[in-house]
């Protein structure tokens, strides 16, 4: 250990231990860099060179200082699941599990008896704070997770596809079975959303308050929930569908059809921005992983595939079936099916997910809804008894910063966020599938020359245009209609003129390009009577 | 030669002194001599002249200025008369001008001379270069000029013709000349220039004087160094000169603010925070400055801060102050009470103006009658009192209602809470008030019962509910209603037999709906019966109170009994399952063989409803237990329908069967799964899932329920994947072509160019054929470019948004000038949500800094090494502040996250 290495270089005499530390500084000093700055040498401008000079160091320093931060402040370690010898993760039970975990997290292990309202569907808080369930038979109920009681429930009494929580817990969306509906926590009915028609999946973009929405007939709608607007209504002609998800990194809304495709949208365009053929059967399920990077589609074929968004490619394909999928914060993959969900993990950080946890509830239950709860190492798991719940250890982001979720939120503070989270409230048209993009340089126009069809349509409207110009009334003589029309004719020439004064200059560059060309192949005047005739159509 | 000149002027200089003496002996004789004035003024007889030069003719010998001067005097004298009368208008110009000049200009020779030069300026710059030559030339004109006057008198003897005929020659020269040297006019040669006064001349006034030795050295001096000033340059070039030593000058000056600008310049911010202390600002701040200087300030300032006067003020001034003290919510409450008396005022004034306004007489006399009506207070008649007395009965039933002067308000509640006793009088007085005021409201009513004529029932209730205590109310309430009830149920309206109501259809709707109205009066009686059983169960102890004051009966409902309106509930909530039910059918019909809604659909066959009826907020908590204890108290199973449950569940086999098939076609064989990661669960088979559900991965025995499916359905799965495919492909070209459209194929227009086989044989035009190649060609190419060129399975719309456009920029803005830079240069954000709080500061800060309130002074200079480090400093000491200002916002999650983890579990 004391021993130092020869062949090391001068500088790296600190300690290893020392070293490994500043090794991990410097990588998370890199993660906040948000990647390389620009090569100033090439700058001829001294005084932006300086300027950007200084601006790096400020970057520099900003990256530092939240490095440092997060390593002191932020000292949460999420945990994982540890097999020794031969025994596998994914042989682990709850039970065993709940034997050794802390009584707080033991507590999150339960299921919840609820048999005659029908496979639940879940939703959390973007906190994890509360979680709202729907029962396909019109129970709704919004829970508080921390002190688990019942904030409120009720009663609908009509068949309820999907809920999900607006921008915090005072708000939830449900899609019933002719409309969806806005309820408050009290369970008061705040609006009915009769634009949206018989809604199968709900979806609310949170920093864009929009609340998405795919119906009976496959018509997607964008609606502002802020001002009540409707930003986008597209029909999809993609037939039905109840699998929707928003990409939580860019807010597109995903799509998966019958045909097997994925289609990505955004509010502004109504076409959508990606069609991707994932599976060659219908799609049963999808989930997008937090950083936006990863997509997971399952098929009717019985395979789940995680696709690499970016790109457009596959990753992985694992064999399975799943109805319902859910990754997690730290990326763990959920994938329920009849009453078994299975846990997908990438601990190696390669994208390469394999087997990390199973559980199988009662015989009989039919998995709803997978949904791990954030900055939790809970997966909530809607069925057709009710709801369960169990620890997967490593699931949730184990430090939670409360400027953007706090499970210990005040009503205070609930209320400054709500207020801050409205004024950061991105347009609709921030939605696209690179959102870095925006502030940079729009890309070269493709076509820099118009076209002849469009130049002879300048032509005509500009002397449309002169044509109708009005003459002014002159004196008793100067106003004689020979004058008027020879003026006039005077003003459309002008107009022309530029567009003429283009057409020949272009014509002699043409000319001149011709006559160059010509002369290069010119064949002596003898032999020109067999050069090659163009061949004809 | 100079000094020559100057002897022979100083020579003349010494005698001119003694000739003034001499000179102004005869002044006032020869008055026309000795200036213009007295030439112009009256003159001596020339008789007497002529004796006068007589008598001292000697005066006219000596030097040869003296000469000079005689000679003019002759001159003058003899010529005097004749040229006056002939120049008159040149005699008075010119006097008129020296009369003027002459003294002032007599003063300073340099003007003299300039004088002179309007005379004879070529002859003046000969004297000024000659010197010596000019006073010989001088010398020598003196000769001519004797000569001439002789020659003069002899032609005048000769011709005996006038003098003037023959005086032309000279005209010039005697009025320059025409007077005798004095201190007003200079001799001739001082005119010239000759007679230059140098610095010799002024010395020798001193000579012998102290100082005077030195002042001659210095001169010699001088004298001795002296060289000859040269001619000034022409204005341009000195000019130009100017500038360039001005324009150096003035560099070096702004060099040495160079570094001071530059640094500014270079500088992330300008910050202006120092100096920003101009002076007090408040009153109190300048008061507090204040020291005594006279003498009665002191005596005041003495008396003030006396320890006596300062003791008193503290141990009793200040109680006296507090007296002085309004409590703030006194203040509101003065000042809501002010604006509430003036709107109300206000309004009234408003209100009679108006009323004022209406003409009408009759609206007026109704008015004065309501008036009178109102002084006199005790109504007369019957009728007035009948309305009186409603109206007290109507404000009475408020009062009863409202208890509104019970202590019931806020503030009598907390005086009461308080304690009656602690009050003070004013406060007791007002609660007292307020008891009255109840007890008089309800006496009231008591005294108007006998004018009013209601029913006696109703009084009777209403004597005993003020009697009776508030528990009693409800029961007897209930009783009443379920009385009323049966009363009206046991009515029997008789139907008219005429009318639109006579009518058969009528007739039967009525029917109908007496028996609807009867069902639910029926129902409102058990549940009346119900909730008074509930009550008489609760309390007992009442019971056997109220039972003595009202002789109530006591209907036996059972404890089974099931409450009415949850009856409706059911139903309506069963007929909307049956919906949800065909709806989910219709899902399956729809969604594409959803092998989880047939469990919904046996689900929802089994129609329960789950009342919350005692707790509702905790229902979910309650139930939150294994299935095993599945049956809780508040569960009510409804069987209504079964038969219909059965019917339907059946029908649903029915389609489960035809659907199974289309189902099963996703199901790939086991055999596949064998190597699989993720062995799903036995789901796949709709029709046997509800037997048996299996145990995920871990039963090792689920496969026995499996089944293996047949070829021609995996050839139909096989084949379904290959539309799939292939209508993708189609989608992906349409969309291609939609957004990178194929040029249309080369075609001549019919009839153009066919008309001979010549033109046919060639075929279409080169140009043409050459354009849609080209057009071919910018296709292909835009396809390769294409993001999904190289992707099959992927089609990416390269449609352009405009709305999103506006988040670009269209060009590269300014001091940019490359796109990579400048895109590196904004990937940080740069907001406090991403950033630390010690650093969003300095990323955010603009590009001058300046507290309010601050004037800006120009800048000063500094010298460039210690300012340098003043304003960083000053820099950086805002970065500290920032720093230790703002903790950052991490840590505020810090200290809760632990709670409610399995961290790194070792599962043994």
């Amino acid at each position: 250990m004391g021993a130092k290495q020869e062949n090391g270089d001068p500088e790296d005499i600190l300690p290893p231990l020392e070293q490994e530390l500043s090794h991990e500084l410097d990588m998370k000093v890199k993660k906040y860099l948000r990647g390389e700055g620009a090569d100033l040498e090439v700058l001829k401008d001294k005084k932006l060179k300086g300027q950007l000079y200084t601006r790096e160091n400020l970057y520099g320093t900003s990256a530092k200082t939240a490095a440092k931060t997060e390593k002191w402040l932020l000292p949460s370690a999420g945990g994982y699941l540890e097999a020794e010898g031969i025994e596998k993760t994914w042989r682990i039970k709850q039970d065993t599990i709940g034997r050794e975990v802390d009584i707080s997290s033991a507590k999150n292990q339960y299921d919840i008896v609820l048999p005659d309202f029908g496979p639940y569907t879940l939703d959390f808080t973007s906190s994890g704070r509360y979680m709202a369930a729907a029962g396909r038979k019109g129970h709704l109920a919004v829970v508080d997770m921390k002190n688990m009681s019942l904030i409120k429930e009720i009663q609908v009494r009509e068949t309820v596809r999907d809920v999900v929580f607006l921008h915090n817990e005072m708000f939830f969306a449900a899609a019933q079975k002719k409309y969806p509906y806005i309820y408050n926590r009290d369970g008061v009915e705040l609006h009915c959303l009769k634009e949206h028609g018989a809604v199968t999946r709900l979806q609310f973009l949170k920093n864009h308050f929009l609340l998405a929405s795919i119906n009976k007939y496959g018509q997607l709608r964008y609606q502002d929930v802020t001002m009540g607007e409707m930003i986008g209504n597209f029909r999809t002609g993609l037939g039905r569908t109840d699998v929707m998800q928003a990409n939580p990194f860019n807010g597109v809304v995903a799509l998966g059809h019958s045909g097997g495709t994925v289609s990505m949208w955004k509010p502004t365009s109504a076409v959508p921005l990606v069609k991707m053929l994932c599976h060659p059967g219908p799609i049963t399920a999808m989930a997008f992983h937090p950083d936006g990077h990863l997509m997971a589609t399952s098929g009717k074929e019985r395979k789940i595939k995680i696709w690499d968004v970016r790109k457009f490619e596959v990753l992985q394909t694992i064999r399975g079936h799943a109805k319902t999928l859910d990754f997690s914060q730290k990326g763990l993959l959920a994938a329920g099916t009849g009453s078994f969900v299975q846990i997908f993990g990438d601990f190696s950080g390669s994208r390469n997910y394999s087997r990390y946890m199973g559980h199988s509830i009662v015989k009989g239950y039919q998995i709803r809804k997978v949904a791990f709860r954030p900055y939790e190492d809970v997966l909530g798991i809607g069925h057709s008894m009710g709801w369960s719940s169990i620890l997967i250890p490593g699931s949730g982001e184990p430090n939670f910063d409360t400027w953007l979720a706090n499970p210990f939120e005040t009503t205070k503070q609930r209320r400054e966020k709500e207020i801050h989270s409205l004024l950061d409230k991105l347009p609709p048209e921030t939605i696209m599938l690179d959102p870095s993009k925006i502030g940079t340089v729009k890309s070269a126009k493709k076509k820099e020359k118009p076209t002849k069809k469009e130049m002879e349509a300048d032509l005509e409207t500009a002397v449309e245009a002169a044509k109708g110009t009005a003459m002014k009334k002159k004196t008793k003589g100067r106003n004689k209609p020979s004058k008027i029309a020879v003026k006039k004719k005077e003003i459309v020439e002008r107009a022309k003129k530029p567009f003429l004064d283009q057409q020949m200059a272009e014509e002699e560059k043409v000319a001149k390009k011709k006559r160059k060309i010509g002369e290069e192949i010119a064949l002596p005047t003898a032999l020109q009577r067999f050069a090659r005739k163009k061949a004809t159509a | 030669m100079i000094e020559k000149k100057r002897k022979s002027r100083d020579g003349k200089k010494h005698d001119r002194p003694q000739k003034f003496t001499r000179k102004s002996k005869f002044s006032k004789k020869r008055g026309k001599i000795e200036d213009d004035k007295r030439r112009t003024g009256p003159r001596l007889p020339q008789s007497l002249r002529i004796e006068l030069d007589r008598i001292n003719p000697n005066d006219q010998s000596g030097s040869e200025e003296d000469e000079e001067g005689i000679n003019d005097d002759v001159y003058e004298y003899e010529e005097g008369v004749p040229e006056e009368e002939s120049k008159k208008n040149r005699r008075f110009d010119s006097v008129e001008n020296y009369e003027y000049e002459l003294p002032k200009d007599f003063k300073d020779e340099n003007v003299d001379s300039d004088d002179d030069d309007d005379f004879d300026g070529g002859e003046n710059k000969i004297a000024h270069h000659k010197g010596k030559k000019g006073d010989l030339d001088q010398l020598d004109d003196d000769v001519e000029d004797e000569d001439d006057e002789r020659h003069l008198r002899m032609l005048q003897g000769i011709t005996g013709m006038p003098s003037q005929a023959f005086q032309d020659r000279k005209k010039t020269k005697v009025v320059s000349e025409g007077y005798p040297e004095s201190e007003y006019n200079p001799t001739r040669d001082v005119l010239d220039g000759d007679g230059h006064i140098a610095i010799e001349d002024l010395l020798e006034s001193i000579q012998g004087k102290p100082g005077y030795r030195e002042l001659r050295k210095i001169t010699r001096q001088v004298e001795k160094k002296g060289k000859v000033l040269q001619a000034p340059l022409p204005k341009e070039d000195r000019d130009r000169l100017e500038r360039s030593a001005a324009y150096e000058q003035s560099k070096k000056d702004i060099t040495r603010w160079e570094p001071l600008v530059k640094r500014n310049r270079e500088a992330p911010t300008i910050m202006f925070d120092k100096d920003t202390d101009s002076g007090f600002s408040t009153i109190g701040a300048i008061a507090s400055e204040f020291e005594p200087r006279t003498e009665f300030e002191k005596k005041m300032s003495s008396l003030v801060n006396d320890d006596n006067v300062m003791a008193a003020h503290k141990e009793d001034g200040s109680r006296l102050l507090e007296l002085n003290k309004i409590s703030l919510e006194d203040y509101i409450s003065s000042r809501n009470h002010i604006a509430k008396m003036r709107s109300l005022l206000f309004r009234h004034e408003v209100k009679m103006k108006r009323v004022k306004k209406i003409k009408s007489k009759t609206y007026h006399r109704l008015l004065k009658k309501d008036r009178l009506k109102g002084s006199v207070g005790i109504p007369m008649d019957a009728e007035e009192a009948k309305e009186l007395a409603m109206k007290q009965e109507f404000k009475r039933a408020e009062e009863r209602m409202t208890l509104r002067h019970k202590n019931q308000s806020k503030w009598a509640q907390r005086i009461v809470k308080r304690g009656i006793d602690t009050q003070d009088e004013g406060t007791r007085a007002a609660m007292a008030e307020q008891l009255h005021q109840h007890a008089l409201l309800t006496r009231k009513m008591n005294s108007m019962k006998d004018s009013s004529s209601s029913d006696d029932s109703s009084d009777e209730e209403d004597s005993e509910n003020s009697d009776g205590s508030d528990e009693d109310k409800a029961p007897k309430l209930l009783a009443k209603a379920r009385e009323k009830t049966r009363r009206v149920l046991e009515e029997d309206d008789g139907v008219p037999d005429s009318g639109v109501l006579s009518l058969p259809f009528m007739k039967r709707a009525l029917k109908k709906r007496k028996e609807a109205a009867d069902e639910e009066g029926r129902l409102a009686i058990q549940e009346f019966e119900s909730s008074l059983k509930e009550l008489e169960d609760t309390d007992e102890a009442k019971i056997t109170k109220t039972g003595t004051v009202s002789g109530r009966r006591v209907f036996g409902a059972s404890k089974t009994q099931v409450i009415e309106p949850k009856n409706k509930i059911r139903s309506s909530s069963y007929s909307s399952d049956s919906e949800a039910e065909l709806e989910a059918q219709e899902d399956i019909d729809i969604g594409l063989g959803r092998t989880d809604d047939m469990q919904n659909n046996i689900n929802v066959n089994s129609v329960s409803l789950y009342v919350d009826a005692d707790i509702p907020q905790d229902s979910v908590l309650k139930n939150s237990e294994l299935v095993k204890d599945l049956g809780p108290k508040m569960t009510y199973e409804v069987s209504i329908l079964q038969s219909n449950t059965w019917k339907k569940m059946s029908s649903n086999r029915n389609e489960v069967d035809t659907n199974g098939k289309r189902s099963q076609k996703v199901v790939e064989p086991a055999t596949h799964n064998q190597d699989i990661e993720f062995e799903g669960v036995g789901e796949d088979s709709d029709a046997d899932s509800e037997g048996q559900m299996l145990d995920g991965i871990l039963s090792s025995e689920h496969k026995s329920s499996y089944k293996l499916p047949s070829q021609a359905e995996l050839i139909r799965e096989a084949f379904a994947g290959d539309d799939v495919q292939e209508e993708f492909n189609k989608d992906k070209e349409e969309i291609m072509n939609l957004e990178n459209p194929e040029p249309e194929k080369p075609a001549q227009l019919p009839g153009w160019g066919q008309w001979t086989r010549v033109q046919k044989k060639k075929g279409l035009p080169s140009w043409v054929l050459e354009e849609h190649e080209n057009a071919k060609r910018k296709r292909e190419e835009a396809l390769r470019k294409r993001k999904d060129a190289h992707l099959k399975h992927v089609i990416i719309s390269e449609k352009l948004d405009k709305k999103a456009e506006k988040l670009l920029t269209g060009t590269l803005p300014y001091p940019f000038t490359s796109k990579e830079v400048f895109e590196q240069s904004i990937r940080m954000p740069i907001g406090p949500e991403f950033n630390p709080a010690t650093a969003v500061r300095a990323l955010n800060r603009p590009e001058v800094v300046k507290k309010q309130g601050l004037i800006i002074k120009p800048i000063r200079y500094e010298d460039s090494k210690g300012s340098g480090g003043k304003v960083m400093t000053a820099f950086s000491a805002a970065m500290r502040a920032s720093f230790y200002q703002n903790s950052t916002h991490f840590q505020i999650s810090s200290h809760c996250s632990n709670a409610g983890k399995p961290r790194n579990l070792n599962v043994k």
